[in-house]
């Protein structure tokens, strides 16, 4: 069974990560255990594009499309993240900056952090979804503090308060759920493959208060605006790979979770509260962050904030509910990760050859590192939605899905944030890209691994930009049977 | 008797609000617990069900022992001063939460209907408590009274899951438990690391971050 090999791998590899001395061995068995699971991944999606849903333990674990889905996403960006690891773990330890023994605690911390991860999807039990997701908050606070300083412990302390606080509000939704479910005299469960089917039922007064704490809980985690307070702060603080992981699919699994409780809303008759819902939150989302992002100096909150507008782009396009609108926004959500993650990349690599954040100390990028500097320049392009570069498809199929809705409104807002947001884009990329090296920096050495993972990740970008035009028809059907269950 | 505890649970989280130092703050918390556990031990006297036995020993060794224990000494290894950096006073916060109890009385009464007074008044006091949990962390600017007050806000869903459906199911049960123990020991870590690298727990006070 695939599902078992991508929950088993990390734990093994978390033990592996206790008992192997040296870290870079660590490292290269890490890049093979992801390997797998990306291999099992892509087993399990093929599984259940056949076979509809699979059931497994004790039905503890329910698959359908929307949950193989994401778990494809994560198992791409924990993959390229192994492989990035490597190197600048090594250059970490080289530097003197952590010890050869915190090296190994980054990959214990790493691959608990991915079992917690992937747990998300394959839950059944809402209220367990719910302790997968604080899970992942916990662990990964580690990931956010690793360096010790003052910044990084005040972001940990900030991204586990506030996300937990989040997240007590999303349990209070789903007790209400269960609440909404035990009042209609069914039996007592909180099993979501027991509530889906007779979402109808249910009282839809309860149904509708219990999703707006749902929303604004797992909305915190998701990062969409005015609840995203916590995100630039950990994500500029985090060791890179571990930004990547939380910008490409911490914040979309919260996204999934949101989704498994509009299904039942949906389910329920109430389509457009969830579309109107999730269309406000999206809209916030979009504007706050365009705004924010012109005046950045940092470069990883810069990125971070590129987050916030993206979360909102997909839950735009889920809020809009057309087929076509929920393929761009679940092709989105698999664009956006593997694009952001290229770009946190590189944005590590930056950071730790000039060893500064602010923008305005970073000139030349492309003279010390000529690799990382072309990655990020057509990463950029990639990231603000130019064509051949996947985003673009999907940013436009959600846009023409506005336009078909009938919500001009909405589509104008896109157009003129997107817009917006690449404006300022190329504005700080073209400042810190080009221009002359500031004085004392010297040529850097890439290492081997971070140009593989550019690579990998760079060569899905284009792939998917290509190849998905010519399967629409797929797509639009998937994307028909996505919110189905 | 039910009705007996849980006034008694109102009245300790009141004290909570008003207090005014750290270890008043914990014996709150604590006492709180314990009506939340004498609640589930009643429950499960009448019911005869053997997993709300252990649903309530587990209440009893987590929430009115170890964690207690646990911030107690918390507070006597990092040796800060024991105030909680009132944003607001003890009057005003008695203030907020009368009217966040009549305000959860609203909600409950819109959710539940007025019929049943006794499921009403229940699900009025958890709200409640989450309500006060949420006043603490906002308003009390130490990390420490933060823990406190997430504490808090779960012991309010707890009171919420055990009266409106019967209880979460029993596996997720423990899972919380487990949950909300390794986030007191995490969250512990890390007002180890702060007091550490900025010699004061005040949350208020940590604004390199900004923009």
């Amino acid at each position: 069974m695939a599902i078992f090999i991508i929950l088993g791998v990390p734990v093994l590899l978390a033990i592996g990560a206790l008992f192997v001395r040296r870290e870079r061995l660590c490292g290269i068995i890490n890049c093979f255990g992801y390997f797998a699971v990306l291999c099992a991944s892509v087993i399990l999606f093929k599984e259940i594009v056949s076979a509809g849903h699979i059931r497994a333990f004790f039905d503890f674990i329910y698959l359908d499309l929307l949950s193989a889905v994401f778990i494809l996403v994560i198992s791409v960006i924990a993959f390229a993240a192994a492989i990035y690891s490597i190197g600048y773990i090594r250059k970490d330890v080289e530097q003197r900056i952590i010890s050869e023994r915190k090296a190994r605690f980054y990959y214990l911390f790493f691959n608990l952090f991915c079992f917690s991860i992937f747990c998300v999807p394959a839950m059944n039990n809402l209220g367990m979804l719910w302790v997968a997701i604080e899970m992942t908050t916990l662990i990964s606070a580690f990931l956010v503090g690793f360096y010790n300083s003052k910044e990084s412990v005040e972001a940990a302390w900030k991204y586990i308060i506030i996300c937990s606080v989040g997240i007590i509000f999303a349990l209070l939704g789903t007790i209400l759920f269960s609440y909404a479910f035990s009042n209609s005299g069914l039996s007592k469960s909180l099993n979501w493959s027991d509530m889906a089917p007779v979402a109808h039922m249910l009282d839809k007064n309860i149904l509708k208060i219990a999703f707006i704490f749902i929303l604004v809980g797992y909305g915190t985690k998701a990062g969409l605006a005015p609840m995203h307070t916590w995100l630039p702060d950990a994500h500029s603080q985090a060791v890179a790979p571990i930004s990547a992981l939380l910008s490409g699919v911490l914040l979309k699994t919260a996204i999934y979770a949101i989704l498994r409780f509009g299904i039942i809303i949906i389910k329920s008759g109430e389509l457009a509260y969830f579309a109107h819902l999730m269309i406000l939150f999206g809209a916030i989302s979009l504007v706050i962050s365009s705004g924010l992002i012109l005046v950045q100096k940092d470069l990883k909150r810069l990125l971070a904030y590129s987050s916030i507008e993206h979360i909102g782009i997909i839950s735009i396009g889920f809020g809009l509910g057309s087929p076509l609108a929920i393929a761009g926004a679940t092709l989105h959500v698999f664009n956006h990760a593997v694009t952001k993650s290229l770009m946190f990349f590189g944005a590590g690599n930056i950071v730790s050859a000039y060893k500064k954040h602010n923008m305005n100390a970073i000139r030349g990028v492309i003279k010390a590192l000529p690799f990382t500097g072309i990655a990020v320049l057509l990463g950029v392009f990639a990231l603000s939605g130019f064509p051949p570069f996947s985003i673009f498809i999907s940013e436009i199929m959600i846009i023409i899905a506005a336009f078909t809705n009938g919500s001009y409104f909405i589509a104008g807002l896109l157009l003129a944030t997107l817009s917006a947001v690449f404006g300022s884009f190329i504005y700080h990329f073209g400042k810190i890209l080009f221009g002359n090296l500031p004085k004392g920096t010297v040529m850097q050495k890439e290492p081997l691994s971070s140009k593989l993972a550019f690579l990998f990740l760079f060569i899905l970008i284009c792939a998917t930009g290509i190849v998905l035009i010519f399967k629409n028809k797929d797509l639009l059907w998937l994307a028909q049977r996505l919110l189905q269950g | 008797m039910q009705g007996i505890i849980l006034f008694a649970l109102l009245a300790f989280t009141y004290l909570m609000v008003i207090a005014k130092r750290m270890p008043a703050l914990i014996r709150g918390f604590r006492y709180q617990s314990l009506c939340l556990f004498a609640i589930t031990f009643v429950l499960a006297l009448i019911q005869r069900e053997p997993e709300l036995y252990i649903v309530s020993g587990l209440l009893f060794i987590l929430k009115v022992s170890l964690i207690p224990y646990l911030l107690r000494r918390m507070i006597d290894k990092i040796k800060v001063s024991e105030d909680l950096g009132l944003f607001i006073n003890p009057q005003l916060s008695l203030l907020w939460a009368l009217a966040f109890t009549y305000l959860s009385w609203i909600f409950a009464t819109y959710l539940n209907g007025a019929n049943n007074a006794i499921l009403t008044g229940t699900l009025a006091i958890a709200f409640f408590v989450v309500f006060s949990g949420i006043f603490l962390m906002i308003f009390r600017m130490t990390a420490l009274s933060q823990i406190i007050g997430l504490l808090v806000m779960e012991n309010g869903l707890f009171l919420l899951a055990s009266t409106v459906s019967g209880g979460m199911p029993f596996f997720v049960e423990i899972a919380i438990f487990f949950d909300v123990f390794v986030s007191v020991l995490i969250m512990g870590f890390f007002v180890y690391r702060i007091n550490k690298l900025f010699t004061h727990i005040d949350v208020n006070k940590l604004s390199r971050l900004r923009g």
